[in-house]
């Protein structure tokens, strides 16, 4: 099978280049190449978004990406997170801080089995970031969380924490909400 | 005495199933016309009105055409119905042709009169839809007058001899009741259809309501199987309906009777079934264009399988020999890539996971060069689609307010 030479910078550090056959899935590639197993496997027809993890656009804004859908390629190149890199780190690898997201997922007791929380770890910390540079009306928070985090299934129904713990982190964070339209 | 009441009996009930079956035949009429796709507005009552239809000449909304005699159509006699669904003179003034008065002025009046008794039983329901909101002199409705006598070409249904009796009644379906025309016929600069373009294909809500005379059908790949699965759940081999087409499926084709679903067919295919499918060189195509290849495999092989292959009709349907790969105009390949697809359910168990739109991710030189591997490697077309073609897609797109979904 045919191979492409990857590279990218995952979790701050450079990876590669390697030869990874050409339809490797990036979620395959986190795996099985990288060690790298807190991003899960789900539906793998990218319906339930437990797979989601982050990529830096050329403007720094950050986007959700689905992993099992998009093989390795799409990632070339790129600048990745997945949940191994939200937390702060110590020289040691050591988690020193969780992030806002994280720490607010665990406050709300947001999720049980766990296997869609990085997936709304990602997910989340994506839809902070756009409120950093584009803050959405104070009045429409329900709508903007529902929007980009509707789409991610959870069986065991934490949704309701979920929210709750987004919304806790966005309405307590400066700068991400304007006033009211 | 007895036998009388056994006769009035008879008479009574007879009466009763007479007037039930109309309802049916009305009912499925109604189906056959899909009137609740216009005449509902998203999540709403059926059938109350309210939908808007955003126009260049403003917007325009679907009225109530439940019997509530004060917001519906209540107070309508046949005659009333007729006037409005075949020459769209409605009892406040001539109708915007938005209401396909152009395609139901086929109906027959036996088909009128069910429909009529159909809408007549619905629960009156009063509902007031908002205002039109149109511009001058859109806003004025004696100018529909003049319209109708400048664009509205009253021409019977041309029925040729020598065609099988399946095939008329396709022709009726088509013509009349399904008014496919009004989508895939291109219209002019006042919005009527060019009759001498008759279902050449039209851009509308930013997608190509395709090209679906018979030849263009079998270019695309169409047989008769494809079609009916089409069709009845809205998926094939050859790709899914989606836009507005999605709803024509969900509320009209899918519950339409098997011979009714193959009179279509016949009609449109012409009763031609002869369709050589053959693939294009995804070897060439590779060496051709490597990009777009790294791109499909990189970007779209993850659900649309490593050959193009996909992998169920509905949730990822091949490329390989798909209609859209295989139309004359990429305008569907590269709208789709560009605005993704909306997750969709037809019924309780038929349902699709949506696909993404890569507008923010894939320039107009990258689109081109993977629409220009599909095509060559499993449409077949002869003409690559330029940087140029994207950029002029992507504008049209943006303008009109089609490209703001994100992943």
């Amino acid at each position: 099978m045919a191979k492409i030479p990857v590279s990218m910078i995952v979790n701050g550090e450079k990876v590669g280049p390697l030869e990874v056959a050409e339809y490797t899935s990036m979620l395959d590639f986190l795996h099985e190449y990288l060690n790298l197993t807190g991003t899960k496997l789900g539906c793998g027809i990218g319906v339930c978004h437990a797979c989601t993890i982050v990529v830096e656009g050329e403007d720094g804004a950050l986007e959700p990406v689905r992993s099992c859908i998009n093989n390795v390629g799409r990632f070339n190149g790129k600048v990745v997170t997945t949940v191994e890199g939200q937390a702060e780190l110590d020289a040691a690898g050591e988690v020193v801080a969780l992030s806002p997201v994280q720490q607010a997922f665990l406050r709300n007791f947001s999720f049980q089995c766990g296997w869609c929380t990085a997936g709304f770890v990602n997910g989340a910390t994506a839809l902070i970031d756009r409120l950093k540079r584009d803050p959405a009306p104070a009045d429409k928070v329900e709508e903007v969380i529902g929007e980009a985090l509707g789409e991610h299934i959870c069986r065991c129904t934490g949704y309701v924490r979920y929210f709750r713990a987004v919304r806790e982190v966005i309405e307590s964070t400066p700068g991400l909400l304007k006033e009211a339209e | 005495m007895g036998k009388c009441i056994v006769v009035l009996l008879f008479l009574l009930l007879g009466g009763n199933v007479a007037a039930q079956s109309t309802v049916e035949k009305g009912r499925y009429l109604a189906a056959a016309g899909d009137c609740v796709a216009c005449h509902t507005a998203t999540n709403g009552r059926p059938f109350i009105g309210g939908r808007p239809f955003h126009t260049p000449f403003g917007t325009l909304y679907s009225t109530n055409i439940t019997p509530d005699k004060e917001t519906g159509i209540g107070n309508y006699t046949l005659e009333d119905f007729a006037a409005a669904m075949r020459r769209g003179e409605g009892a406040h003034g001539n109708l915007y042709p938005a209401m396909p008065y152009t395609s139901y002025y086929l109906i027959a009046d036996e088909d009128i009169a069910s429909l009529y008794t159909y809408f007549m039983r619905l629960p009156a329901v009063e509902h007031v839809v908002p205002n039109n909101d149109l511009f001058f002199p859109a806003n004025l409705r004696f100018g529909l007058s003049f319209w109708d006598w400048a664009f509205f070409d009253k021409a019977p249904l041309v029925q040729p001899e020598g065609k099988s009796p399946e095939w008329q009644r396709g022709n009726y379906l088509v013509n009349a009741l399904g008014h496919c025309g009004e989508c895939h016929t291109p219209r002019n600069f006042a919005f009527a259809m060019k009759r001498d373009e008759k279902f050449a294909g039209n851009i509308l809500e930013g997608w190509d309501a395709v090209d679906i005379r018979a030849e263009s059908l079998r270019r695309q790949g169409w047989d008769r199987a494809q079609l009916r699965l089409l069709f009845t759940t809205g998926a094939s081999e050859r790709g899914t309906a989606f836009g507005e087409m999605f709803s024509v499926v969900k509320h009209s084709l899918s519950r339409l009777s098997d011979d009714d679903i193959n009179a279509i067919i016949t009609y449109l295919l012409d009763g031609d079934d002869n369709v050589a499918v053959n693939g294009g060189d995804s070897q060439l195509a590779a060496q051709q264009y490597a990009q777009g290849r790294a791109d499909f495999v990189a970007y779209c092989a993850g659900c649309h399988g490593r050959e193009g292959s996909g992998v169920t009709p509905v949730f990822a349907p091949p490329m390989d020999r798909n209609a859209g790969v295989r139309a004359e105009s990429p305008f569907n390949m590269i709208a789709v890539i560009l605005r993704g697809l909306p997750a969709q359910r037809m019924n309780r168990t038929n349902a699709r996971a949506g696909m993404p739109g890569f507008h923010r991710e894939l320039d107009d030189a990258r689109v081109a060069g993977l629409v220009n591997f599909m095509r060559s490697a499993w449409g077949g077309a002869e003409t690559p689609v330029t940087q140029e073609k994207v950029a002029e897609i992507r504008h049209q797109l943006r303008k009109d307010d089609y490209l703001g979904v994100v992943e």
